[in-house]
């Protein structure tokens, strides 16, 4: 009786964290600081998040679709050093291309590991984490790479509309341009149907293979573009660039809403969760709070709301007849495996 | 004992059987020696320092201590759970406090205290894996996080300096002509071995991986297995740091990175699946070896050490898409 | 009229031991509601997935419309206009109903979907329900039975021709049930073809117009529902001679063993009693879905119960927690054998002696030649073949693999032996050996509690029957009035509580 009572207020908890979340810091940060609501901060919240934006908005159709990757910051290591590195040599330009196309063919990587030789998405993306992690440091030898051309990038950080930067409009309109996929298109819809019911969707006809690899390859055209944002912008090149963001990244998606088993989430609620973690940061930044102790916030914060879902589908197991479970042994559904237990 | 189970006349000699096996069994028996071959010849090709002792002792002393926190990966990966990333983050800790709490506690009593934080670290890896069932992976990424953020407070960012003591003296040194770091490596590596493959909590462990439900409709204390396997990986870990740091003098927060791919990679090499039920402490002793004469080879071949890291990945990535290729055709089956 | 909406001729399928159907045949005409119905294993589940295309048919053929059709797969089913309804839900919970019941098939203008068409496709379906039901609300939203209607809308948008509903009912409501009566109504005056399989006789008597019955893989009668009884089909659906499986030892029932008193958990079952002295075996019927094995694995402590108590030997078990009902004397060999009963990389012998294996052990050591000496006894008494208890217990074959998981229990030496379906997919000398041991076991003075969907089994076995209904308890019957009917009308809820 009392696990299920707390699941319940979990459950409810859980649908309002993101708010609860953003609530109880703007409420801490008016207390303690005197400067804290201003449109400047605002300003430097947005800016800031945007890097740490992509890489979430990224995550949020992967984890929509049941999987997750976890090369996200390594991805955004390789495609950073790469277009500094390749400037000289070709162009800023075309060397932001290519910087780009590191992120497609990571991501295309991750795809062909997780479609074709169905290995496992926690697996196969924890293993081109570590690979990628480790050619960055082998191209660089282990030191961040100087821009020659660092007037280049200088525009992605100036102010626009007072709380705007460049990069923090592309961060926004990358949200809304995939949350209208998402939320209005065929494809969209059936990556919902992918990551809640797999069977379902192959019932239906959806290629959920197709659906898989693009989320896939998205993900990581999403952290290239961090990456060649964020390299732009301070005119470096660091090999362990991504290398602290991958927990932020998952902590701001978590935060948003979007659960880690698939089925739910929106580009929208990410912003909130990323804004949110931002806003966070900022806070304990600017009270003089070091960066590993934000670390340790939002590792906790992840480990809490993890938890929370945990105890949540837990308390909903527990009330769902049994029945159901029994019938589907002689129902005369046919079987479609459903390979996802791994992940949660 | 008297409810030890009376046995009906004990044969000495057994029935024989004939052996089984699957075309899987006979990749992961014979992966490691196979390897550790290839590898003793082209590294005997490469280089002319290769098969010397001095340098073979060296590659024991250097990868002993990573060979310690991937014997406690082996009862995670056994036990179903797969991998713990957090080790960086619990050797970080060992080392850390092993030399920063010296003054207080004194040259043995800080290395124990060490000892315990990184225990105590892993235990709550444990809770959040076996007992509410999150995810590994998240959940020792997420405490990984946490510590190393912890570690990182206790330095302020910078290096902790540790007193010489006969303690560390004789961590640093040798006995009988072998490092202590190896000692430390083969006693433990003794001791868990019976521990797997010959107790009862072994059993439950293989059992626990094997298939979680029917272990747990069997009677197996399926949470606190799996718990207790990260609480030996924390346990390890620590040591692991607590060496290092008493053999330095010194300590950052970054002295565990990379041991958890490596870890990882030697367990896999080795023949464990990460999904669990098979694997042995013999079979990842033969995948610490391999790992550490594959660093050894591209150090002395003039190749960057990042590649070491590059290799490993590969590695990994490769061992485990052939582990999956092998489960899904033993299902089909 | 002209042909029947459906003619299914001559149908046969074997699997490897089993043979599932025998020349069966089945029509259904447009416009009528046709009830199959037939115990647990009578057929009705392989005759649904052969006209749905998953399996197909060793023999036979079917015409839909009077033309001759090979259903290879599910899609071609679909094509020829044969809509399944499932127990099981197939719906996206995340997604409104109108785009799971347009899922797949979206209507779009250029790359964005038009939800104006979503909803109106949707809408229509919803109306022929007369469901009242929102198509804009998400799935996860809805009660279990407004889902069912969902999933009815989503099969009927595909305008089939023939309609199979399977135990649509089983977790509907009084009301719920009504509102589904009035569509599968309004459905067959449309005139589509239904097909209606259901446990439940008394809703065949209302909403059939004719009924086939079904029994071991052979067709025994069609008739019309309008001269017929629920004991009328309840004796179509057992009359065979009871076989002796062996010869049932004499037993004289000793002290009560088990005492289970007034347990109930919510949504799987409510206030079971019963008590399994020692030498006795009684038995658990019931059909597929009225909580026997919930109550089975319960006992056993693998899932939690709301209130109640069980008792072993005068002695309350306290809390949930399989270790603590083992150790209290209770074993359970589960229904889900390769989910729940073994572990398939491990050997015989280190399966078999799990649950005793701190008892063989020095201090810390396993002591291997007794294990193995212990494996080898019991894997001889039970007659495993070939005896290498050194195999992964995954390379034998299922009969086999289920005398390991009872021997494993065996061995540990319990009280009370709860075995659930413990000859399900086994081989006639398997089940044979089984019957053998379990015999021993209350001969040497064990309890022994069993669920068997099969009849003449439980029935040849079993001094006593409690016979569960939808969760409840419908009957306790004695070996004296033991016989397929009595069961079976217990089994359909025909015995007043």
């Amino acid at each position: 009786m009392n696990r299920s009572r707390a699941g319940r207020i979990a459950l409810e908890g859980i649908r309002f964290r993101l708010i609860i979340v953003l609530v109880m810091v703007l409420i801490i940060g008016a207390l303690t600081s005197e400067n804290f609501l201003t449109l400047n901060m605002v300003h430097s919240v947005f800016d800031r998040a945007s890097i740490l934006g992509l890489l979430a908005l990224g995550l949020t159709p992967v984890l929509i679709a049941g999987q997750i990757d976890l090369s996200v910051g390594s991805v955004l290591s390789m495609s950073g050093i790469t277009t500094i590195m390749l400037q000289p040599v070709i162009g800023s330009v075309p060397a932001l291309v290519c910087g780009l196309g590191v992120g497609l063919l990571i991501g295309l990587i991750n795809a062909v590991l997780v479609v074709v030789f169905k290995i496992n998405s926690l697996v196969a993306t924890l293993g081109t984490s570590l690979i990628f992690a480790s050619l960055a440091l082998l191209l660089t030898k282990a030191y961040p790479v100087a821009s020659q051309n660092p007037i280049f990038g200088l525009g992605l950080t100036q102010s626009i509309a007072v709380v705007f930067t460049p990069r923090a409009l592309i961060f926004f309109v990358i949200a809304i341009l995939m949350f209208i996929w998402l939320h209005s298109t065929p494809p969209g819809r059936h990556l919902y149907a992918v990551g809640g019911n797999v069977a379902a969707a192959s019932a239906a006809g959806i290629n959920t293979n197709w659906h898989l690899a693009f989320v896939m390859v998205l993900s990581g055209l999403m952290s290239g573009s961090a990456g060649v944002i964020q390299s732009l912008s301070n005119a470096t090149g660091s090999p362990v660039a991504g290398s602290t963001m991958l927990i932020p990244a998952i902590t701001a998606v978590v935060i948003g809403g979007t659960p880690l088993e698939g089925g739910r989430g929106s580009s929208l609620q990410t912003v909130g969760g990323v804004i949110a973690l931002g806003t966070l940061t900022r806070l304990l930044e600017s009270q003089g709070v070091p960066s590993y102790t934000q670390d340790i916030c939002s590792g906790l914060l992840l480990i809490l709301l993890i938890t929370l879902d945990r105890l949540a589908i837990s308390a909903e197991r527990a009330s769902t007849s049994r029945t159901h479970r029994r019938e589907r042994v002689v129902s005369t559904n046919p079987k479609y495996s459903q390979e996802r237990e791994t992940h949660v | 004992m008297s409810d030890m189970l009376m046995a009906p006349q004990e044969t000495t000699a057994s029935t024989k059987e004939p052996r089984y096996s699957t075309p899987g069994t006979w990749f992961t028996r014979l992966a490691v020696p196979i390897a550790l071959v290839t590898i003793i010849v082209i590294g005997a090709i490469a280089s002319p320092k290769f098969l010397t002792q001095g340098n073979l002792l060296n590659v024991l002393n250097a990868n002993s201590t990573m060979g310690l926190v991937a014997l406690g990966i082996t009862f995670v990966a056994v036990s179903g759970a797969m991998t713990d990333l957090s080790v960086p983050a619990l050797v970080a800790l060992g080392a850390l406090i092993s030399l920063g709490l010296q003054p207080t506690l004194g040259p043995v009593g800080a290395p124990i205290a060490g000892l315990a934080v990184a225990t105590v670290g892993g235990s709550i890896n444990g809770l959040l894996v076996g007992y509410f069932r999150i995810n590994p992976i998240i959940a020792t990424l997420g405490t990984g996080f946490v510590l190393l953020g912890v570690s990182q407070i206790m330095t302020g960012g910078g290096i902790l300096y540790g007193q010489p003591s006969s303690l560390s003296n004789f961590v640093g040194g040798t006995m009988l002509g072998i490092p202590v770091f190896v000692w430390m490596f083969v006693v433990v590596a003794l001791i868990l071995w019976p521990l797997l493959s010959r107790t009862a909590y072994g059993r439950w462990v293989r059992a626990t991986g094997g298939n979680y439900e029917a272990a747990r409709a069997s009677g197996v204390p399926v949470r606190f297995v799996k718990a207790l396997s990260f609480t030996l990986t924390g346990f390890l870990s620590g040591l692991c740091g607590v060496l290092i740091a008493l053999s330095n003098g010194q300590a950052r927060p970054i002295v565990g990175a990379g041991y958890d791919f490596l870890a990882l990679t030697a367990v896999v090499i080795g023949g464990t699946s990460l999904f669990g039920g098979n694997g042995s402490i013999v079979r990842t002793v033969g995948g610490v070896l391999v790992t550490a004469l594959i660093g050894n080879l591209i150090i002395l071949t003039g190749l960057p050490t990042q590649s070491r890291n590059l290799v490993t990945g590969i590695i990994v990535v490769a061992a485990v898409a052939v582990d999956a290729y092998f489960r899904r055709k033993a299902t089909r089956a | 009229m002209n042909a029947p909406a459906l003619k299914m001729t001559g149908i046969s399928k074997e699997f490897p031991g089993i043979r599932a159907l025998a020349d069966v045949d089945l029509e259904v005409r447009a416009g009528e509601v046709h009830a199959i119905v037939g115990e647990n294993g009578a057929g009705k589940s392989t005759l649904v997935k052969i006209l749905n295309g998953v399996y197909q048919p060793d023999a036979g053929t079917i015409e839909v419309h009077g033309e001759e059709v090979r259903l290879t797969e599910p899609t071609e089913a679909r094509r020829h206009g044969i809509g399944m309804v499932y127990q099981e839900l197939n719906l996206v919970p995340d997604l409104t109903v109108a785009e799971n019941i347009t899922l797949g098939s979206m209507p779009h203008s250029g790359p964005f979907i038009d939800r104006g068409r979503i909803a109106q496709s949707a809408n229509r379906v919803l109306e022929m329900l007369d469901t009242g039901l929102d198509s804009r609300a998400r799935v996860a939203t809805l009660s279990i039975s407004e889902q069912q209607l969902v999933e009815i809308a989503k099969v009927l948008r595909e305008d089939p021709s023939i309609l199979v509903f399977d135990e649509p009912t089983s977790s509907l409501g009084e009301r719920e049930t009504r509102t589904l009566f009035n569509v599968i109504r309004r459905l067959r005056e449309r005139g589509i073809a239904i097909i209606y399989i259901s446990h439940r006789l008394q809703e065949v008597m209302e909403i059939g117009d004719r009924v086939t019955v079904l029994r071991d893989g052979r067709r025994i009668e069609t008739r019309d529902i309008s001269g017929t009884t629920p004991e009328q089909m309840v004796r179509l659906m057992v009359g065979r001679e009871l076989a002796e499986m062996f010869p049932k030892l004499p037993l004289t029932p000793g002290e009560p063993v088990l005492r289970v008193e007034s347990i109930s958990a919510t949504g799987r079952f409510a206030n079971i009693s019963l008590t399994v002295r020692e030498h006795e075996i009684v038995g658990l019927g019931g059909l597929v879905g009225s909580g026997r094995t919930e109550v089975a694995r319960a006992i056993f402590g693998l899932d939690h119960i709301d209130s109640g108590r069980i008792e072993v030997r005068g002695t309350a078990i306290g809390g949930s927690g399989v270790r603590r009902h083992i150790r209290a004397g209770i074993a359970l060999v589960p229904e889900d054998r390769k989910g729940e009963g073994i572990i398939p990389e491990l050997s015989i012998r280190e399966n078999v002696t799990l649950p005793i294996i701190t008892r063989i052990t020095n201090v810390l050591i396993v002591l291997l030649r007794r294990e193995r000496a212990i494996a080898q006894e019991i894997v001889g008494r039970l007659n495993v073949v070939p005896p290498h208890v050194e195999r992964p217990i995954g390379s034998f074959s299922g009969g086999n693999q289920q005398k390991v998981v009872l021997g494993k229990w065996l061995l540990a030496k319990p009280q009370v032996l709860v075995l659930d379906e413990p000859t399900r997919g086994v081989d006639v000398g398997a089940k044979a050996d089984i019957h053998r041991i379990i015999g021993e076991f209350a001969r040497d003075g064990g309890a022994v509690l069993m669920i068997s969907s099969e009849l003449p089994e439980l029935l040849a076995v079993c001094d006593r029957i409690f016979v569960l209904h939808e969760g409840n308890l419908a009957a306790e019957i004695p070996r004296t009035e033991m016989d397929e009917e009595s069961v079976m009308r217990a089994a359909t809820g025909q015995v007043p509580k």
